[in-house]
């Protein structure tokens, strides 16, 4: 679910990425046409012509979605899982996560799940410790169905006050967001 | 004090006697029973059922479960993810890494050490055929756990809680009734934001307790805390899958073991 948060967060990372020729695990398929062809053997794709150029956002996720699959491939067949994952200690995942990375949540752009509905309410997980609930939106109302995919524009990552007279906050036990619509750079 | 007239009158129980360092006898701790020491008897006193109980305590993981889990894996499931800075719990404060624009982090260097020896605990008690309940009033994974709890064969209290469960269970379900030997709680706060009454129920009957402590939570009374995320959902899926093996893992060893020291396996 993390990954679904990182798309947002490396969006001004993914253009740099793309200006970088690969060197080892990584190879572009259908994208990005400048020049660059995969070291790795297995890209059967080679150099496509020029496609036709998707948005900031949609180009950034779907670079992200590649860039993950030909991770875990390449990871797999090479079988440097176990050390690359020992080197990392806690603190520098931590730090490299894309909760950190985001910073404050306050009108952070998230892509998200809807993992279960009830009626005319949408119960979204975005990769924060909490879920956020969204009304159905009036616009094609009927597509938000379980397993869609949704931009958020976050506001909290878990609602609690502190009221009068209590020893600790009262929690609601969710976040707070505003459903944007759906994601419609993923083809269903 | 049931407990030990429990351990009195059916001494052929086969409770199983937790491995707690220096803790050879339980009723020696209960309050109101008398100096007579109940010794604990194995279904035959032969050599082969002292090495199958004997054995397993000679290793530190005997049951290979670090190799169940990693600190991706927990990192990956959120599981160091805590409530907002005004819900922290004083005593979870050894816990924490930090805290991060106002959510608090924990510290997963600890919660691996601390799920490694609860997981560990799990799975002697599982080995040496104790009865395992899991308790959690988090109503979003109640059928989860239940789920997971039949699949491993043990057994699972998801629902309201009746004060007088633990510590009333002769009167509630009538005389011999045998109590958990340990209870896993996947979260120890029931719907009110106070902790779960099994806790301090479990403590009362000597029970020894597991439990998933978030950073709202009061770690005091369970014998094996883990500080972890109890509120997402690939959080508590991770705790029910590693259980499940735990257990399972713990179940088939004994099997293996008792095939090996040529006993036949008493059906409970």
């Amino acid at each position: 679910m993390s990954a679904l948060c990182k798309a947002v967060c490396v969006s001004k990372r993914a253009a740099e990425l793309a200006r970088i020729p690969c060197r080892s695990l990584l190879g572009f398929t259908k994208h990005y046409s400048s020049g660059e062809t995969g070291e790795t053997p297995g890209n059967e794709e080679g150099t496509p012509p020029a496609e036709k150029r998707l948005g900031g956002f949609a180009a950034a996720f779907e670079l992200h979605s590649d860039l993950q699959q030909k991770h875990d491939i390449a990871a797999a067949t090479v079988g440097k899982t176990a050390s690359s994952k020992k080197k990392q200690s806690f603190a520098y995942l931590l730090k490299h996560s894309p909760l950190v990375q985001m910073g404050t949540a306050k009108d952070k752009v998230a892509v998200g799940k809807i993992f279960h509905i009830v009626n005319d309410d949408l119960y979204i997980d975005f990769g924060g410790k909490f879920h956020c609930v969204c009304k159905r939106p009036a616009v094609d109302g009927e597509k938000y169905q379980r397993g869609s995919r949704v931009r958020l524009r976050l506001v909290d990552l878990e609602l609690t006050s502190r009221f009068l007279g209590a020893k600790t906050d009262t929690t609601l036990l969710e976040a707070d967001a505003v459903l944007l619509g759906l994601l419609e750079s993923k083809p269903k | 004090m049931a407990v030990g007239l429990l351990k009195k009158a059916l001494p052929r129980l086969g409770l199983a006697v937790p491995a707690w360092p220096g803790v050879r006898c339980m009723t020696s701790r209960l309050y109101g029973t008398a100096a007579a020491q109940t010794q604990i008897h194995q279904p035959d006193n032969s050599v082969g059922s002292d090495k199958i109980l004997t054995e397993p305590l000679k290793h530190p993981d005997f049951f290979r479960l670090s190799e169940l889990f990693s600190l991706k894996d927990l990192f990956d499931a959120r599981v160091h993810l805590g409530h907002k800075i005004g819900c922290r719990h004083r005593l979870m404060e050894q816990y924490l890494f930090g805290c991060r624009l106002e959510q608090d982090i924990l510290d997963l260097d600890q919660t691996m050490e601390h799920l490694q020896q609860a997981l560990n605990f799990t799975a002697h008690v599982a080995y040496r055929r104790g009865i395992i309940l899991f308790v959690s009033r988090n109503r979003q994974f109640t059928h989860l756990i239940e789920s997971m709890a039949r699949d491993c064969g043990e057994y699972a209290h998801c629902r309201y809680w009746q004060g007088g469960l633990l510590t009333n269970a002769n009167v509630q379900y009538g005389k011999g009734v045998r109590l958990p030997d340990l209870i896993v709680f996947l979260s120890t706060l029931n719907n009110v934001f106070q902790q779960h009454v099994a806790v301090r129920d479990a403590a009362k009957m000597n029970i020894p307790t597991v439990g998933i402590v978030d950073s709202n939570c009061n770690p005091s009374l369970l014998t094996y805390p883990v500080p972890g995320n109890d509120d997402s959902g690939p959080a508590v899926e991770l705790y029910c899958k590693l259980f499940r093996m735990t257990i399972n893992r713990a179940k088939d060893k004994r099997r293996q073991m008792e095939i090996l020291y040529g006993l036949k396996s008493q059906n409970d």
